[in-house]
């Protein structure tokens, strides 16, 4: 007899819902979690250390002793990564993952996001593919992910592109000047515009209070909890159950697998008064949920005799196709201030430009941005010319960090797989476990994507009446970071893909991965409501079909 | 983690070139140095010698273009060191890439002013008021 039905492990946008769904319909779930469960106060208000502005640390993890990662860059040379340092790729490690500090923008895909093969055709070097599902097939989950965790939007602004049968549950944010300009903008061009939509209490909802609207949402914790994430809407429904245990500060070795290659249960370390406990607990099923670069170094860890390159490797799938966002970005100068101080800060889109755009392959959408901290500011949003130093400097943020306009915006990636996690067995972390070595990048076709954007940027602020305009569009790298996917893909062939429709692991019968790993390709939008409908379709399956 | 009275004047003056006095307190005053002091005991340990070294050879070149330390310069000719620093067009030996000090000393001093009070600097929040974030 086993104790668990499941283990989750992972406590991010994925692995909480898992564990409500499993837990709600009766399941005995042990949901593991490397991270703490962060307080408000705990993750606090640092500016210099936190996930948007990473100088010197980070304010929900991880630590930034005993958890390297390795980077090599595309002329080939390997270093050893902390962290804080941009080539980490870091995402959260707390209760919630990037929940917990996330800005929350809850855009689902567009029907042609999930069929980008069949659209554009595949690029010399891309794996570029169709997902084994279409929007159709997802639009129940992303209404229930609106629905129970709480979004914030206009329903009736995007639905020609992005069809739903439901409104969101709470009204969008409301508008400040920088809307009111950059709206005139895009109506002037003839451009599509909707509010941007957030997970975000704009109305208390699901017995949490509304948005006081502070300046510290992305890179913080929410101080009235209106902020929806993993760790205040589906763990604690997980936890009330009384079916779900959740451990924390637990780090998992492996998977662990009989003699005949199946699937057991986790070895897993925990600290208890200092000294490191190793822990192994057997279940009927394990799912990983641990975000894409973690994910795919467990299942690469978890090598046995009878799974040499790890557990769903036979045919050197896991750890590929590793995509986020190349993220062009546009600043202007506006006569008039357009900074009201009302957080979040991000208010309006345009999804004008996600496809049909004379040869590019795809492209993305734009958005104003979140309220940035006058450091966050001074190192993002200057323009290449100033002085950096000197009382021109002091001036220029004295004059116009209330009157520069922004937009950005994630651009669908166009996956190499060659942009990949294998694991370093030479560089281990604080418990000895080898770690993720991150390699290559996103294909070429990505950045002229990028560079098309950034001229849309520009376009906008011109309209919308910026008088200077400056802006920065990313070379080729790798992309991952907090918007990570793609690494252990779903799909029919186990030649091309590691998981089913469902995430079940090709030729496994109770191990499934669950979390941005399975984006065949990653939209040109914040991936996390995707996410999230996944996770809930694959959840609502596993425990009807599963047991 | 100290630095010498000489190089604490240096750093004084310095700071002061990089985001100056105007009707709002330059960098000095709102507590730039008291943010690098605690620094220099965490995040800034591994870079605490090149930045002695740095205000050091600051002085160096100073003496050796004008005779007189850095904090004695006027003005004028303090931002002139400041730009040969910066460009790495320097007489003396440097025991540290002149530009990498150079980048050390102005993103610092821009963390001191610009970030939350509760890191040292940035006293009574006044660089907030003063960009209008607050």
């Amino acid at each position: 007899m086993t104790k668990y039905d499941a283990i989750i492990i992972g406590t991010g946008a994925a692995g909480g819902i898992v564990a409500g769904v499993l837990a709600e319909a009766g399941k005995h779930v042990l949901l593991l979690e490397r991270g703490p469960a962060l307080s408000f106060s705990e993750v606090g208000r640092d500016h210099l250390r936190n996930q948007r502005l990473s100088i010197y640390g980070h304010n929900a993890g991880p630590e930034l002793e005993g958890n390297p990662r390795v980077f090599v860059d595309p002329a080939g040379n390997q270093r050893t990564v902390q962290p804080h340092e941009p080539d980490y790729h870091n995402n959260a490690a707390c209760v919630g993952g990037g929940t917990r500090v996330y800005g929350a923008q809850a855009w689902r895909f567009m029907p042609t996001d999930f069929r980008m093969a069949s659209t554009y055709g595949v690029p010399e070097g891309s794996s570029l593919a169709d997902w084994p599902i279409s929007y159709d097939d997802l639009e129940p989950y992303y209404e229930l992910a609106e629905w129970e965790l709480g979004a914030a939007g206009d329903g009736t602004a995007l639905k020609d592109q992005i069809p739903r049968r439901r409104d969101y549950p709470l009204p969008a944010v409301p508008s400040s000047p920088q809307t009111v300009a950059l709206k005139s903008g895009a109506q002037q061009m003839g451009w599509v515009t909707s509010p941007v939509p957030l997970l975000i209490n704009t109305l208390p909802y699901g017995g949490r209070d509304a948005c006081i609207a502070c300046k510290y949402c992305v890179g913080f914790a929410c101080p009235t909890d209106a902020k929806s994430g993993s760790q205040n809407t589906m763990i604690p429904r997980a936890l009330v159950t009384g079916h779900c245990k959740l451990t924390t500060e637990a780090i998992v070795e492996r998977i662990e697998t009989d003699e005949r290659g199946a699937v057991t249960g986790v070895s897993y370390l925990t600290r208890e008064q200092g000294n490191v406990k190793a822990h192994s607990e057997r279940a009927k099923m394990v799912i990983v949920s641990a975000g894409a670069i973690e994910s795919a170094r467990l299942l690469l860890n978890s090598y046995s005799p009878y799974h040499p390159n790890g557990l769903g490797n036979e045919h050197d799938q896991v750890g590929r196709n590793l995509q986020g966002h190349l993220y062009p970005r546009a600043y202007g100068l506006m006569r008039e201030k357009v900074f009201s101080g009302i957080g979040p800060g991000v208010t309006l889109a345009t999804t004008q430009f996600n496809h049909g755009n004379p040869g590019i392959i795809g492209g993305g959408m734009l958005a104003d941005d979140f309220i940035k901290p006058p450091i966050d500011f001074w190192y993002d949003s200057l323009p290449p010319d100033l002085p950096r130093w000197g009382l021109a400097n002091k001036r220029f943020m004295r004059e116009n960090y209330t009157r520069v306009l922004h937009v950005r915006g994630p651009v669908q990636d166009i996956p190499s797989p060659e942009g990949r996690v294998t694991i370093d067995r030479g560089v281990r972390d604080r418990r000895g476990i080898p770690v993720a070595r991150l390699s290559g990048s996103t294909h070429p076709a990505t950045v002229v994507a990028a560079e098309y954007m950034r001229r849309r940027g520009e376009e906008w602020l011109r309209a919308s009446g910026c008088e200077t305009i400056w802006s920065a569009a990313p070379g080729l790298k790798l992309s991952g970071g907090q918007h990570q996917a793609g690494t252990c893909r779903m799909g029919l062939d186990p030649h091309t893909s590691v998981t089913d429709e469902w995430g079940r692991v090709h030729n496994h019968d109770n191990l499934f991965v669950v979390d941005g790993s399975l984006h065949v390709t990653n939209g040109g939008f914040n991936p996390v409501l995707t996410i999230m409908a996944l996770a809930f379709r694959s959840a609502t399956h596993i425990a009807t079909a599963h047991f | 983690m100290k630095l010498t009275e000489q190089q604490q004047q240096t750093l004084r003056a310095a700071v002061d070139r990089i985001i100056p006095q105007d009707d709002y307190p330059g960098a000095w005053e709102s507590g730039v140095v008291d943010y690098l002091t605690r620094q220099f005991e965490r995040d800034l340990r591994p870079a605490f010698d090149d930045y002695c070294n740095g205000l050091t050879a600051l002085d160096a070149e100073s003496l050796a273009r004008f005779q007189q330390n850095f904090s004695q310069l006027s003005e004028g000719d303090q931002d002139h060191v400041l730009r040969l620093v910066e460009t790495g067009e320097v007489i003396t030996m440097w025991e540290v890439a002149p530009h990498s000090f150079f980048d050390l000393l102005v993103r610092t001093t821009a963390e001191g002013f610009y970030s939350e009070p509760e890191q040292g600097g940035n006293r009574n929040a006044v660089s907030w008021s003063m960009v209008g974030f607050e």
